[in-house]
């Protein structure tokens, strides 16, 4: 015979009578979430790929923040390497009465090495190449800045001491980071205009990048020879590291993204495996009969897997289409996020989830339907024989293979997914028995109730096996969702900077040491309120009690940014407001001028520091050497100037310093802050109302992303509940039909149903709070890094929410129970 | 008895199951041979082993002891499959309960057989024998928008879909009203007589036994009367 043909044939002779919806609803769920997803990230990150070198504007990038020494340019010359030099830093330009924080970027004219630059010759005109740079004198801006600081194009705009000729719009510069930074509106200079602008003093904070190009390995040998020579202070950038420049925020929502597939993958597994469970069940008689007509045990069992291959095909197709056209809606929702640029169109995703489909299905379909090969053709005259059991091992080990192999596709992260698998497979067996005593009470409880409520709680212990299943199954469908809205509720709280009404909202930084006096004088003339001003001085940490610093700390804080940067260093006689001594003493009069630090708390716990300990700092080339007095613990969200390490007045007077301060100015008092960015050209103003505000706004772009993916485990979610109920809907249609036939009343039934399904949901939203709370416990600690929480109104909304859930879609999906006729139904059967 | 002369032969036949605390002989030294083109009631009381003979005679189980040849082929040399091609070639059913499929229309399942054994035009072929048992009009119905009645003519459309040598029907008439099993005994009889076929018919209605060429009655496992 034509398998193929028969297959097709009977496949769809089968969803006309309506017996694949739910298989094919939890496969269309399973690949479409893992699509969407996979485009998502694969678009994303192939994007990246291709243009990180574009994006670097070079092969390798040296970091310093201050010019490196001669010697190593030479030996990239001496390499054939190209090379360009940018200095990087940000500084108010003003135009008229508007001013603006931007990002300044002067470059030398081989800028940049790899890549080119896009530009428009008005805001948001059409977009072409460049091989151009502005001229001396001229800037190129993107187009925020140009409406923001109400430019047109020719109009000019003040740097520091210098006017320059707004040229441009910048539309893609490849040396962009991805970054905080990246959200501050950018512009372009020529390097040779910086001495001009007067804005770059002693103690400014500067970035200067060393761009080369050139052959693979002979960046390859420059590399090697700078690496042992960089200070703590300086880092090297390469296009492998592209993917690091991505925004964490980015990288978090994507672990998020890739975890919320897992669940909906494996939700939908467990949907499929039901519903093959019953499809199974229902085609006992069918495949006896079909052996009776003489087919073979291996052509049934062809024929099934044929049907189940073409049902995969046709899922995952779906599937994969719906898949794609919801990651546009991805990218729109994250637009903010992502790379610019036009994206790759990769097709690996079609097959990757065409393969995840079928391995789906194979994993959950297929232990059930390997059973009808075994169905004795003797059935047809006694309905009681059964087939053989499929090897329960075989069962579990396809069902976990599947699990492993798309958890691991969908996130690739082992981790996370053998938390989540872990805790799925713990929640098993103490969950199930749990449930057998939790069902065992409730009998007895059942026995005070109407006849009604007995007979459901009565039935739910009848069908021990089946019911223990279905708790199961609505236990981690309600674990899966309360976790996800947990995780997704406790990093918004982590990532939502809550500013309280009058705290400042500006911080003036970069004021240089003449100008602290005219400065009080401007705030004192204007009626603004300032914190302090304080001084600060960029030193590097270099020893601890005589031993360098990465020695001498513990293994676990050798990472620790304060090792690996310049720290500001300030000093204070008066401990500053929202700071908290922990430990030692504040300074006394009596310290002043002494070697004494104050240091803050969670560092030094970090670094193991404590009051007692030498610090050995190392300032512009100068080593001076303090003691640790105190730690402080400061109140980081006071928006107040706070410093890691305060010293006593009359330590670091010497240093060149710059100074800083923050202030509160309500929005209706902007021209203030327009007379201020221009009597003090030179210093840095942040307002932290946009910044918040742009904060917030990707923040909101995350939270609605991952809400979005949140409704494909809904989805499954509801599959896995439906698949669950109609697993047992033959035996109660029968069972209710009999019931009827010896004289039940509707009520009665009625009162049954609701008493399985509110009994049933009840205990799953128990055991899934037990679940969640163990799951999330862990992923916080492991995969999230957040602060972990226990959850109480988990163990309270839970079983409720459960009740409700399962009582609502149970009385739905048996509803035809209390309907159908009795006669009707007996005679099925 | 000559083998090649039967369609059907059993020799000393005995089905023994286990049950708590021993044995239950359901069948005990059966011995028959069956003509082509005969017509053989097997009766008896509810429990007498009638279904499970005609299991055994059909291929759908093994005896515990004895053997039995179907169209020259001893069964118990056969493995399951061998014994499911054997059934396709030459043999058909008909049932108490029907046992159509409940996703098929009827002519979906009276084309069924006809599909898994690769014949020719199925559905033409099975639309003629829908028309030839008087349900023309009903072939894009479901089995359960049919009568009992119905549904048991759709059954023995099916069985004669693929003109088996040999039908077992298994108290075909077991869920029908006296009228309508009459009326299905009667196309029963006049397919077999029209297409020559071996029947073999298991009942516990004499009426319906009288009209078969032969009866052999069981009782508590064992043959009776072989006339």
């Amino acid at each position: 015979m034509n398998l193929p043909r028969h297959a097709l044939v009977l496949l769809l002779r089968e969803w006309r009578a309506g017996e694949l919806r739910i298989l094919l609803a939890a496969l269309v769920v399973a690949v479409s979430a893992s699509t969407a997803i996979d485009f998502f990230t694969s678009r994303i990150s192939q994007g990246m790929q291709q243009q990180s070198a574009g994006f670097l504007g070079a092969d390798l990038i040296l970091v310093s923040p201050n010019p490196v020494e001669p010697g190593w340019l030479e030996k990239a010359r001496t390499l054939g390497l190209r090379q360009a030099r940018t200095l990087e830093f940000a500084s108010m330009v003003v135009a008229g009465e508007s001013f603006q924080l931007a990002a300044v970027k002067a470059v030398q004219p081989a800028y940049p090495l790899r890549g080119r630059l896009r530009v428009t010759d008005r805001p948001f005109g059409r977009e072409r190449q460049t091989a151009d740079l502005p001229e001396p004198g001229e800037a190129w801006l993107d187009a925020r800045l140009f409406s923001r600081l109400k430019l047109q194009p020719g109009d000019s705009l003040e740097i520091g001491d210098k006017t320059f000729v707004a040229r441009r719009v910048l539309a893609f510069d490849p040396g962009f980071r991805m970054d905080l930074l990246g959200l501050t509106p950018r512009l372009l200079i020529r390097l040779e205009d910086m001495a001009a602008t007067g804005v770059v003093r002693p103690g400014s904070r500067l970035s200067h990048h060393y761009l080369f190009a050139g052959k693979p390995d002979r960046v390859a040998t420059l590399r090697g020879w700078l690496q042992p020579r960089l200070l703590n202070t300086q880092q090297l950038i390469d296009v492998h590291q592209g993917r690091r420049t991505v925004g964490a925020a980015l990288e978090r929502a994507e672990h998020f993204l890739g975890l919320a597939v897992t669940v909906a993958l494996v939700l939908s597994g467990v949907a499929i495996a039901m519903a093959a469970h019953r499809y199974s069940r229902r085609h006992y008689d069918s495949s006896a009969l079909m052996r009776c007509m003489g087919m073979t045990g291996g052509k049934l069992l062809g024929l099934h897997l044929l049907q189940l291959l073409l049902l995969g095909l046709a899922g995952s197709l779906l599937g994969v289409l719906l898949g794609w056209a919801a990651h546009w809606g991805l990218l729109w929702l994250l637009a903010d996020l992502l790379p610019p640029g036009p994206l790759p169109h990769p097709l690996s995703p079609l097959f990757t989830g065409l393969l995840t489909g079928l391995a789906v299905l194979a994993g959950f379909a297929l232990p059930p339907l390997l059973g009808l090969r075994r169905v004795p053709p003797l059935r047809v005259l006694r309905r009681d024989l059964q087939p053989l059991p499929t090897s329960a091992w075989l069962v579990y080990a396809l069902a976990l293979a599947a699990v492993l192999l798309f958890m691991w596709r969908s996130s690739g992260d082992l981790q996370t997914v053998l938390v989540l698998l872990a805790g799925s497979a713990a929640m098993l067996v103490p969950l199930g028995l749990l449930s057998l005593g939790a069902l065992a009470a409730a009998r007895s409880l059942g026995s005070l109730l109407g006849s009604g409520w007995r007979l459901g709680i009565d039935s739910l212990w009848r069908r021990r096996g089946a019911t223990l299943a279905q708790l199961v199954a609505f236990g981690l469908v309600f674990m899966a969702m309360a976790t996800l809205l947990l995780v997704r509720t406790d990093l918004l709280e982590s990532w939502r900077d809550r500013l309280p009404a009058d705290a400042p909202n500006h911080f003036l930084i970069n004021i240089l040491p003449d100008k602290v006096g005219p400065l009080r004088a401007f705030f004192r003339e204007h009626g603004i309120e300032s914190s302090r001003l304080y001084p600060m001085v960029r030193g590097r940490l270099a020893e601890v009690n005589g031993r360098p610093a990465l020695q001498a700390v513990p293994q676990q804080a050798r990472n620790h940014n304060a090792l690996h940067r310049e720290l500001n260093l300030s000093w204070s006689d008066a401990l500053p407001p929202a700071n908290r001594i922990t430990a030692g003493r504040w300074f006394t009069d009596a310290d002043r001028g002494r070697p004494l630090v104050s240091v803050e708390a969670s560092m030094a716990k970090a670094l193991g520091l404590e009051p007692g300990d030498r610090l050995g700092f190392v300032i512009g080339g100068t080593p001076i050497e303090a003691t640790i007095l105190s730690l402080r613990q400061v109140q980081w969200d006071s928006f107040r100037p706070n410093f890691y390490l305060l010293f006593p007045p009359g330590v670091l007077e010497d240093f060149p310093a710059t100074w800083m301060t923050s202030f509160h100015l309500p929005p209706e008092q902007q021209e203030t802050v327009s007379a201020l960015v221009r009597s003090f050209p030179a210093t840095t103003l942040l307002e932290l109302d946009p910044i918040l505000r742009q904060v917030q706004r990707i923040m909101g772009q995350l939270v609605l992303a991952v809400e979005y993916v949140l409704l494909f485990v809904l989805a499954a979610g509801v599959v896995v509940l439906f698949a669950a109920i109609s697993t047992t809907l033959d035996e109660r249609l029968h069972e209710g039909a009999l019931l009827r036939a010896l004289g039940a009343r509707s009520r009665q039934l009625r009162h049954a149903i609701l008493a399985e399904f509110l009994g049933l949901g009840f205990m799953a939203g128990l055991l899934a709070a037990l679940a969640s709370e163990i799951v999330i416990a862990f992923l916080y600690v492991q995969t999230l890094a957040l602060e972990p929480a226990r959850h109480p109104l988990l163990w309270l909304l839970l079983p409720p929410a459960g009740a409700f859930l399962t009582g609502v879609s149970g009385y739905l999906g048996t509803r035809q129970v209390l309907f159908q006729s009795p006669l009707r139904v007996l005679r099925r059967t | 008895m000559e083998s090649s002369e039967f369609i059907v032969q059993a020799r000393d036949l005995g089905k023994r199951v286990p049950v708590a605390g021993g044995h239950l002989d359901i069948l005990q030294g059966v011995s028959l041979g069956i003509k082509p083109g005969e017509s053989l009631a097997v009766v008896g009381e509810s429990g007498s082993g009638k279904s499970t003979l005609l299991g055994l005679l059909a291929g759908l189980d093994l005896p515990s002891s004895g053997t039995v040849e179907l169209a020259g082929e001893d069964l118990g040399h056969l493995d399951e499959d061998g014994r499911a091609r054997l059934r396709g070639r030459y043999v058909g059913f008909v049932f108490q309960s029907f046992q159509l499929m409940p996703t098929f229309t009827a002519l979906e399942n009276v084309m069924l057989p006809l599909e898994l054994l690769d014949r020719p035009a199925p559905r033409s072929r099975a639309q003629a024998l829908l028309a030839r048992v008087g349900l023309a009009g009903r072939t894009r119905h479901y089995p359960r928008q049919l009568s009992g009645g119905e549904q048991q003519r759709v059954a023995i459309a099916r069985a004669f879909a693929t003109e088996p040598a040999i039908l077992f029907a298994d108290e075909p008439t077991g869920n029908l009203d006296t009228t309508t099993g009459e009326q299905v005994i009667d196309l029963l009889f006049e397919l077999n007589r029209e297409r020559g076929t071996t029947l073999v018919l298991v009942t516990h209605d004499s009426r319906l036994a009288s009209r078969c060429s032969r009866q052999i009655r069981l009782h508590a496992g064992r043959l009776l009367e072989q006339p």
